[in-house]
């Protein structure tokens, strides 16, 4: 039987959460989306409420479980509900919105035992209109943070740019399995217990 | 519609509705309209639980209920119900021209759910014309 693991994407509204697994997925991504009335939060029509779920299967035949999280503050209770047993993390960060480090701080923290693993990377959005905070500013305040992951730019609608973000995030899952298999460890010692049968 | 420049006289006639809904059915222990996006937009609620984060996760749950029963192929889904040991919550999409509210009633375990079913359409119903007639009035939200 093959194995599957799972993953989350984390980050606030209009980040980009469901277009990343829009653009990964191989099956039609799960989906729930409802009218958006909040434009001052972000100005789009629709806005993911519970859950966004997709699927796609590494060359090695691991298939990859991608759960997309909402991203508002009042949805935060479904936060633990799709981190449980997920092994690692994938943060996206809009960096047109108001403060951008501040965002990090909220959704690392809220995902913080794949953080303080190392199973986690930041993905950065919309740098190329808004370039500021720079990712050395990204890296400062992980280091702040004591947290230590890659950063770096990512455009979600951009199959290749998820998917470079996907491998990253696959590279340090093995490190931190310590013996280079991805799915041999559940991440039960990061509080995050998972299960691989 | 911004749920934060909702006009008064609107929020006024939801505050109503829920208020009716609350007062029709025994054993009720609260009620609440939120946004389907879950915004708290209206609530009576008896108990300590924090309207504003039910509002929360009725959105979710209608969402999911909805997706499950796409994804199975059983049609548009009616209501979302759940029964716990102390009580039920039975949730319920407002009917009107746009998929904007959500009503979720709250009620003890002895509760007869055909009637809560009933009055909580009822209220959904009732809440539904009276977007309907300001959207009439008022155009499409901004």
């Amino acid at each position: 039987m093959s194995e599957e693991l799972k993953l989350v994407f984390a980050g606030s509204m209009g980040a980009g959460k469901t277009t990343a697994i829009r653009a990964i997925s191989e099956i039609a991504p799960i989906t729930t989306e409802a009218s958006n009335t909040d434009h001052t939060e972000f100005d789009k029509e629709e806005t993911t409420v519970a859950m966004d779920y997709g699927e796609i299967t590494l060359a090695t035949g691991e298939k990859l479980r991608l759960y997309g999280t909402p991203g508002q503050a009042r949805f935060g209770f479904m936060w633990p509900i799709l981190a449980a047993g997920a092994l690692g993390a994938i943060i996206l960060i809009d960096n047109s919105r108001p403060d951008p480090l501040a965002d990090l701080e909220v959704y690392l923290g809220a995902f913080r035992p794949l953080a303080d693993a190392g199973a986690a990377v930041v993905g950065v959005g919309r740098m190329d209109r808004y370039p500021q905070p720079s990712l050395e500013a990204y890296a400062e305040r992980l280091g702040e943070l004591d947290i230590v992951v890659p950063v770096m730019p990512t455009d979600v609608r951009r199959r290749d740019d998820v998917l470079e973000v996907l491998e990253v995030l696959l590279q340090q899952i093995e490190a931190t399995c310590g013996d280079g298999t991805i799915g041999e460890d559940t991440g039960a010692d990061r509080g995050a217990p998972g299960v691989v049968l | 519609m911004n749920a934060r420049i909702i006009p008064p006289e609107l929020v006024a006639a939801f505050d109503e509705e829920i208020r009716r809904l609350h007062a029709r059915v025994s054993g009720v222990i609260g009620c609440v309209l939120a946004t389907t996006d879950g915004r708290r937009v209206s609530a009576v609620v008896g108990n300590e639980a924090d309207p504003q984060r039910v509002a929360a996760m009725v959105g979710s749950i209608v969402a999911l209920g909805e997706t499950i029963g796409r994804e199975v192929m059983i049609g548009r889904t009616q209501f979302v119900a759940v029964s716990a040991v102390g009580g039920m919550i039975l949730l319920q999409r407002v009917p009107a021209k746009r998929d904007l509210l959500v009503v979720g009633t709250l009620a003890r375990h002895n509760t007869n759910l055909g009637i809560l079913l009933h009055e909580t359409g009822i209220a959904a119903e009732a809440a539904g014309a009276v977007l309907d007639e300001w959207l009439g009035r008022n155009g499409p939200p901004s």
